[in-house]
């Protein structure tokens, strides 16, 4: 494809632009590429001489917390999804008529969708002190946002004539809901439910390392205590433990129709 | 023959686009109304107002001794339960299977709890089964309904809205978007069944010559008015050329755009804020 001269111009500009701002960056933070590449055999080896090998022998006495960091992810998906279900049939005009309503309700959400998991941890633990209730709360609130947005988006997915159907049965709104809507809407429901399992999974590990409960004060702990070589078990336990969350989840999504 | 469905002076606008320009009707029970036009022409519109899926912006609707144009909430959703309706692109609920699907026709007859956990009735469930018997679709009843044929799913359509036990049965466009031998199929059912029960049925085509087949009454919409009213040989050739030809230079047509044609008129209708759920 050949491109004109003004777009050809265009692009020039942009990728100066672009190459401008890179070495500004890191300019301001007075960092030299050649340090960082200079600092990888230094860190490998530091890595290698004090990581290595992970020991194994504590492991044990960390599986409470560990479950602890499962059960997290499992009951925050659990309660943010049914959460954000209702958000997102507030949200989605296919199950919400009432504009106001619905505008209100996506501004919310986009509001709890922009603050991290690990803001809401901080600010949680900041007011309710150090605890396991507060990690729940941030996996909750931060996975809320972003589920009810995707729920609503896929319930307006739905084609319109499927309500239209059981209206025009002299089907009431619930009955519309409940045996038109919520069939169709399903698949997508557990898809994103899964996806923010994931996301738990994950967070719930960090969570820990700000006192909000779970297995990542253990990290933070051993790394403190310069006991690297048990921290390093312990990440590789937590890396397994993702990785198998994706696997599962991923066989779940095929088997889904 | 009873009349049981008068419209009178029904008008629409969209904006400053008419879609119905007084249209006045009467509908009796068994006849077999066919309403031809080219798209634009208000049969959409026209057949949704009857059921206020869109609301009239003026004008009445007499159904069964009852003024449709102004019930409201639940006295709506017991009037339309005894409005049949199918649809061009079926709507069925396809992660539902085939039964399930032909009992939504009793939601409106049910309580919400009730139906909440499917707990129809056993003289239901045999209706159910017997409609799609007579149907031929009796095999397919486990089945999920997103995995039949367009044909089956149109038949399944009216299974539903017989299952409504309605005196009354709207059809907009049952057979665009079918093969000609499903549309054959399909319209032989609805006018069998629709016949047999002495349902007064009313549906849109735009197909002339399955209109005179199966029409015991065609009636000729263009721009939003009523140009024909009468009997199947009464509608010539010359007829069905003035009501298609000109649609495109028509003024008003013209002035509204393309977005309001008959196909997508409902989905906007629909769309609007409080338009969806404002009888509920």
């Amino acid at each position: 494809m050949r491109l004109s001269d003004k777009s050809r111009v265009k692009n020039a500009a942009a990728a100066l632009g672009l190459i401008a701002v890179i070495v500004a960056a890191f300019t301001y933070l007075k960092v030299n590429p050649r340090d960082i590449l200079l600092a990888v055999p230094r860190f490998a080896g530091f890595f290698v001489r004090n990581f290595l090998p992970p020991d194994f022998s504590s492991l044990a006495s960390y599986i409470p917390l560990i479950a602890e960091t499962i059960f997290f992810a499992l009951a925050g998906t659990c309660v943010s999804s049914l959460l954000a279900l209702v958000f997102g049939f507030l949200i989605s005009e296919r199950t919400n008529s009432i504009a106001p309503l619905r505008h209100t309700a996506r501004v919310v959400a986009s509001v709890f969708r922009n603050i991290p998991v690990m803001v809401w941890a901080a600010l949680l633990v900041y007011i309710f002190g150090i605890g396991s209730l507060v990690g729940l709360c941030a996996l909750v609130l931060g996975t809320l946002g972003l589920l009810a947005r995707s729920y609503a988006e896929s319930a307006d997915g739905i084609p319109a004539g499927k309500a239209e159907a059981l209206r025009a049965c002299g089907a009431s709104y619930p009955q519309i809901l409940f045996h038109g809507l919520l069939p169709e809407f399903i698949p997508s429901w557990v898809n994103w439910t899964l996806f923010s399992l994931e996301i738990n999974i994950r967070a719930s590990v960090i969570l820990g390392m700000v006192g909000a409960g779970g297995i990542g004060i253990m990290v933070q702990t051993n790394l403190r205590l310069f006991k690297y070589a048990e921290a390093m078990s312990l990440i590789i336990v937590l890396t397994a433990m993702i990785l198998l969350t994706e696997l599962a989840v991923n066989q779940i999504r095929r088997r889904l129709k | 023959m009873e009349t049981i469905l008068s419209v009178r002076a029904l008008r629409k606008s969209y904006g400053a686009f008419e879609a119905l320009r007084g249209v006045s009707l009467d509908f009796h029970s068994g006849e077999f109304v066919v309403v031809v036009g080219p798209s634009g022409a208000g049969k959409s519109t026209l057949i949704r107002c009857i059921n206020r899926m869109i609301d009239p912006s003026s004008g009445g609707i007499e159904f069964d001794g009852v003024r449709l144009e102004r019930a409201r909430g639940a006295e709506l959703r017991k009037r339309r339960a005894k409005i049949g309706m199918i649809f061009q692109h079926y709507n069925l609920i396809g992660r539902t299977n085939v039964i399930k699907n032909v009992l939504h026709g009793r939601l409106g007859h049910m309580p919400f709890i009730k139906s909440l956990f499917g707990l129809y009735s056993m003289a239901d469930r045999l209706r159910a089964v017997a409609l799609l018997e007579e149907i031929g679709l009796l095999e397919q009843k486990y089945k999920r309904a997103d995995e039949l044929s367009g044909g089956q799913m149109q038949r399944v359509g009216i299974c539903r809205a017989l299952m409504q036990e309605p005196r009354l049965l709207l059809a907009d466009e049952p057979i665009a978007s079918l093969d000609p031998r499903s549309a054959e199929t399909v319209m032989n059912h609805l006018k069998r069944m629709t016949e047999q029960r002495g349902i007064c049925c009313i549906v849109n085509l735009h197909q002339v010559d399955f209109a005179r087949r199966y029409a015991s009454r065609i009636i000729g919409v263009k721009s939003g008015a009523v140009v024909f009213d009468g009997k199947p040989e009464e509608f010539t050739a010359d007829m069905a050329r003035a009501i298609y030809e000109g649609g495109e230079a028509d003024p008003l047509r013209g002035a509204a755009g393309d977005s309001v044609s008959d196909g997508t008129d409902y989905i906007e209708a629909a769309a609007t804020p409080g338009g969806e759920y404002a009888a509920v």
